[in-house]
């Protein structure tokens, strides 16, 4: 009983914070419709900056926390201005947007090593504690900040997109670009308010995970990844398929370090998608994809 | 001195591994992130059975190139079934898997802790020892694989697998079998990419998992556009100049310590820049796709 309890917390909680990390990826893939690589570096960005202010220059904790968040939204809106609207200005091959973006993540995850070095490093805001008992089985502090938080986010931006005339332009824009210029939507600032709005999640998911465990300037990638299974498993059109999705991955993995070993949870989790891009390529959602444009 | 052939071994590796990436991300048009993997599988094959069996690199080779060609047939089954964007994430996937496969299988691969103790390459009972006879052996190596690529790249096969990166339906319109040949180029790509594999397990005498992860398969990519995608030339001159590159920092005097990172950024900017304009790399100095 105890056990059965304890892995649907672990679910929980895991499922959250991809829940977060796939909607920071596909907030950005609606409008632009290529994958951001460069958001693994953004969640590591969000982690370290707050290293930075909290545990080096000693500022308080709440503050670190805005301004990690408010660094990571002006390197991401950097990299837009600066790369991808002069890409979209030359009429790149769709896949040149992946490559750069892959290029942008080597970069910055670089960067990162050369500043705070390659070893593990956590957030220290209290003392290490036992956790809270729920039915016997325990969820720290933390992680039950990462669930809250997350579904809190996640539900403000769903609000956003549906009832917001700034969220309705995302949608827009990410069904036809072409149409919004005509009828004065700016598809540029609509992207670049949609990338800030991402690096502000991918950063804030970044700080939950590095307060709950270690810190390395690669961690983001495999947090990126998975969350890009939560939204491909989804279906990348819907935000109540990434639901879906985050919480296949997270039981998929969860049982699989139960039942097997926690060693093959990458693996399990990358089976999975291979599976559904075999099957079933656009997710739950159920659509059809059409094969290569004509 | 010993050094400089060193790095010379190091460019023919690259060479190898890019050009052989380049014929199914340059002339197929087919972008895959799970090169390394291959690298990794020959290296692995020749690894396990020349310190388990005592077989010869002789023999490994031949069984290298075939379990990474059956190994990617059968990801390609599964793999071309995507297009695209979704192709790529789809090879990362296959690539983390493969990763996680040589990281965590401790029975066969011995998990991090490596394989130590790969013999060195014995030829006629001539034990090919010194770096110079390694380099000799690698520039064989790289003058064959070469060779052939640029016959597949020149025949008929390679003419519809450049009109296939270039138009797929039209491609299929005309009755070619357009799966069949993303299939074809694919697993060739592989068993290429398996030929370095074996050689560097022999030179490096070690190997581990670290050598076979998805930073460098990204390198390897990298080297494949900055040289241009479906110049076999540009990919060569791109692999000396990576390889090169860190060098040349540490020759202009920057520290050990972060020379590893900084050519990382550096090749990292050049990937964007080369995206950014939208020009083949360094084939803009070879125009012609050879």
């Amino acid at each position: 009983m105890e056990t059965t309890v304890q892995i649907l917390l672990n679910i929980i909680v895991s499922a959250s914070l991809f829940l977060l990390i796939g909607l920071s990826f596909s907030i950005i893939y609606y409008p632009t419709k290529f994958f951001y690589m460069a958001q693994a570096a953004v969640i590591s960005f969000g982690a370290y900056f707050v290293f930075l202010f909290a545990n080096i220059y000693s500022i308080s904790f709440p503050i670190s926390v805005t301004f990690s968040i408010i660094a990571a939204i002006l390197i991401s809106a950097a990299t837009e201005v600066l790369v991808f609207r002069q890409m979209r200005k030359i009429n790149v091959v769709h896949w040149a947007y992946l490559i750069a973006s892959i290029g942008l993540y080597v970069i910055f995850q670089n960067c990162i090593s050369l500043f705070f070095g390659d070893g593990a490093k956590i957030i220290n805001t209290s003392e290490v504690t036992v956790g809270h008992q729920v039915f016997g089985a325990r969820i720290t502090t933390i992680q039950f900040i990462t669930a809250f938080v997350s579904i809190a986010l996640f539900i403000a931006v769903n609000f956003f997109l549906h009832y917001t005339a700034t969220g309705k332009s995302i949608r827009a824009v990410s069904s036809n670009p072409e149409l919004c210029n005509i009828y004065g939507i700016s598809s540029n600032k609509i992207i670049l308010i949609a990338f800030c709005i991402g690096s502000a999640l991918a950063a804030s998911a970044g700080i939950l995970s590095a307060m709950d465990s270690d810190m390395t300037p690669t961690f983001g990638f495999n947090l990126l990844l998975y969350g890009v299974v939560a939204m491909i498993i989804g279906g990348v059109g819907s935000t109540r398929g990434l639901i879906a999705g985050a919480l296949f991955v997270a039981t998929a993995q969860h049982l699989a370090a139960y039942y097997i070993d926690t060693k093959w949870m990458d693996a399990v989790t990358y089976i999975i998608l291979i599976l559904f891009l075999i099957w079933k390529p656009l997710g739950f959602s159920g659509k059809q994809l059409k094969k290569v444009e004509v | 001195m010993e050094y400089i052939l060193h790095i010379f071994i190091l460019i023919c590796f690259y060479t190898l591994l890019s050009q052989s990436l380049n014929l199914s991300a340059g002339f197929t048009g087919l972008i895959s992130l799970a090169h390394a993997g291959f690298f990794g599988i020959g290296a692995y094959t020749t690894a396990i059975i020349s310190t388990q069996f005592g077989f010869s690199f002789w023999l490994s080779i031949p069984l290298a190139t075939l379990i990474s060609g059956a190994i990617a047939f059968i990801v390609s089954l599964i793999a071309l079934r995507t297009v695209e964007d979704y192709f790529i994430i789809c090879t990362l996937g296959i690539q983390v898997i493969i990763s996680s496969i040589m990281n965590n299988w401790m029975g066969l691969t011995r998990g991090p802790l490596g394989i130590p103790g790969i013999p060195s390459i014995s030829f006629f009972s001539f034990n090919l020892d010194s770096k110079i006879s390694f380099l000799l052996l690698s520039l064989f190596f790289v003058a064959i694989v070469w060779f052939l690529l640029l016959n597949i790249s020149k025949s008929g096969f390679g003419k519809t697998l450049i009109a296939i990166s270039e138009d797929e339906i039209y491609s299929q319109s005309i009755g070619k079998n357009v799966d069949l040949f993303k299939t074809i180029s694919f697993t060739l790509s592989a068993i290429f990419a398996s030929v370095p594999g074996t050689l560097y397990a022999h030179y490096i005498s070690y190997i581990d998992p670290t050598s076979f992860t998805v930073n460098e398969s990204i390198f390897v990519l990298s080297i494949v556009i900055i040289g241009g995608l479906g110049n076999l030339t540009g990919s060569f001159f791109a692999s000396a100049f990576l390889v090169l590159l860190p060098e040349v920092l540490r020759f202009i005097g920057m520290p050990d310590g972060i020379a590893a990172n900084m050519r990382q950024i550096i090749y990292g900017l050049i990937l964007v820049g080369v995206m950014m304009t939208a020009r083949n790399g360094f084939s803009e100095l070879f125009p012609k796709r050879i």
